[in-house]
């Protein structure tokens, strides 16, 4: 039986960088869903891996996609960085390959060329109204 | 006195069974983008709740991870051993059309299930008796056609251990 990938079980895993502390290393937060034998419910249930990241590419607050290494490179570190799948403020759509943010995409904003009539109406009646406090005064 | 939740259906084990999609071994990660508002994104709402849970339910060693409000358009992103990713687009569908689309794509077969049913089923023996973990049957009592068990059926007289000392004296004596 060839080991090409696995002293480690988990071969690929997903998981939120939470620590860049440490040299070349990420600290990752992987969830799994986890069945509670009395509710019947699945929960979160978090663990930490080290991943190598040579560029150090990292931030925290990345979602980062892990591969495991062939063979342990130190203590802790059995994992490697393979891809970053969502950059922190900096999210691509990948249906789309548009940046977003929430539920809105980033590439159409700008000051003043996409407002609404509704926003154009507002604002000239605000500038409506200090006109008419400043006449008072 | 009702079970406590929205759906508490989604709780029971029979339920947890009825998930038709078990993956490929090759399909390790699978990710889930949703939106907690919006039409759209309906479906994908669906799926997470009633689908999800039956889906880790039969595949407990494949990772399932959720996130919200992330990006505009909901999609399912499914990471394979080999590298490769499987992007599907869940906009406007509804989950019942998300989960056959799946189990085409990535679900195993009906003659793969099959077979590694038989496969399984070989490895016991039917006829065997003994430990209910390894066994069908813990007794011979059990077994159709065969001496009901002296607990709840009392012996013929000639079955018992007594009656035939009884009847050795007799004769040697």
């Amino acid at each position: 039986m060839s080991v090409p990938r696995g002293a480690v079980h988990a071969k690929w895993i997903v998981g939120k960088v939470i620590g860049t502390k440490m040299q070349k290393t990420a600290k990752v937060r992987v969830t799994r869903l986890v069945l509670d034998p009395y509710l019947l419910k699945f929960f979160n249930k978090r663990k930490t891996y080290f991943a190598h990241d040579p560029l150090q590419q990292c931030v925290v607050g990345d979602i980062v996609l892990l591969k495991a290494l062939p063979e342990r490179r130190s203590k802790h570190v059995k994992h490697e960085l393979a891809e970053i799948v969502f950059k922190v403020g900096n999210v691509i759509d990948p249906i789309t390959g548009k940046p977003c943010a929430g539920t809105r995409f980033l590439e159409n904003l700008s000051d003043s060329e996409n407002l609404t009539e509704a926003d154009t109406n507002y604002l000239s009646e605000k500038l409506q109204e200090l006109k008419v406090c400043s006449s008072d005064k | 006195m009702p079970m406590k939740g929205r759906f508490p259906v989604r709780r029971t084990l029979q339920y947890l069974s009825q998930g038709d999609v078990i993956f490929k071994s090759a399909v390790k990660v699978m990710t889930v983008n949703y939106n907690t508002a919006g039409e759209l994104s309906e479906g994908a709402r669906k799926f997470v709740f009633f689908n999800v849970p039956q889906i880790q339910y039969k595949n407990p060693w494949v990772q399932i991870m959720l996130f919200r409000n992330m990006t505009p358009s909901p999609f399912l992103r499914f990471y394979l051993d080999s590298g490769e990713q499987v992007l599907v687009d869940v906009e406007d569908k509804t989950n019942k059309e998300i989960t056959e689309h799946i189990k085409k794509i990535l679900g195993k077969s009906k003659e793969t299930l099959e077979k590694e049913e038989r496969e399984r089923k070989k490895l016991s023996h039917p006829a065997t008796f003994g430990p209910k973990k390894y066994h069908l049957r813990e007794c011979m009592c059990e077994i159709e056609g065969q001496v009901p068990c002296p607990a709840f059926v009392p012996l013929p007289k000639e079955m018992r251990g007594k009656y035939k000392a009884a009847l050795k004296n007799e004769a040697s004596a």
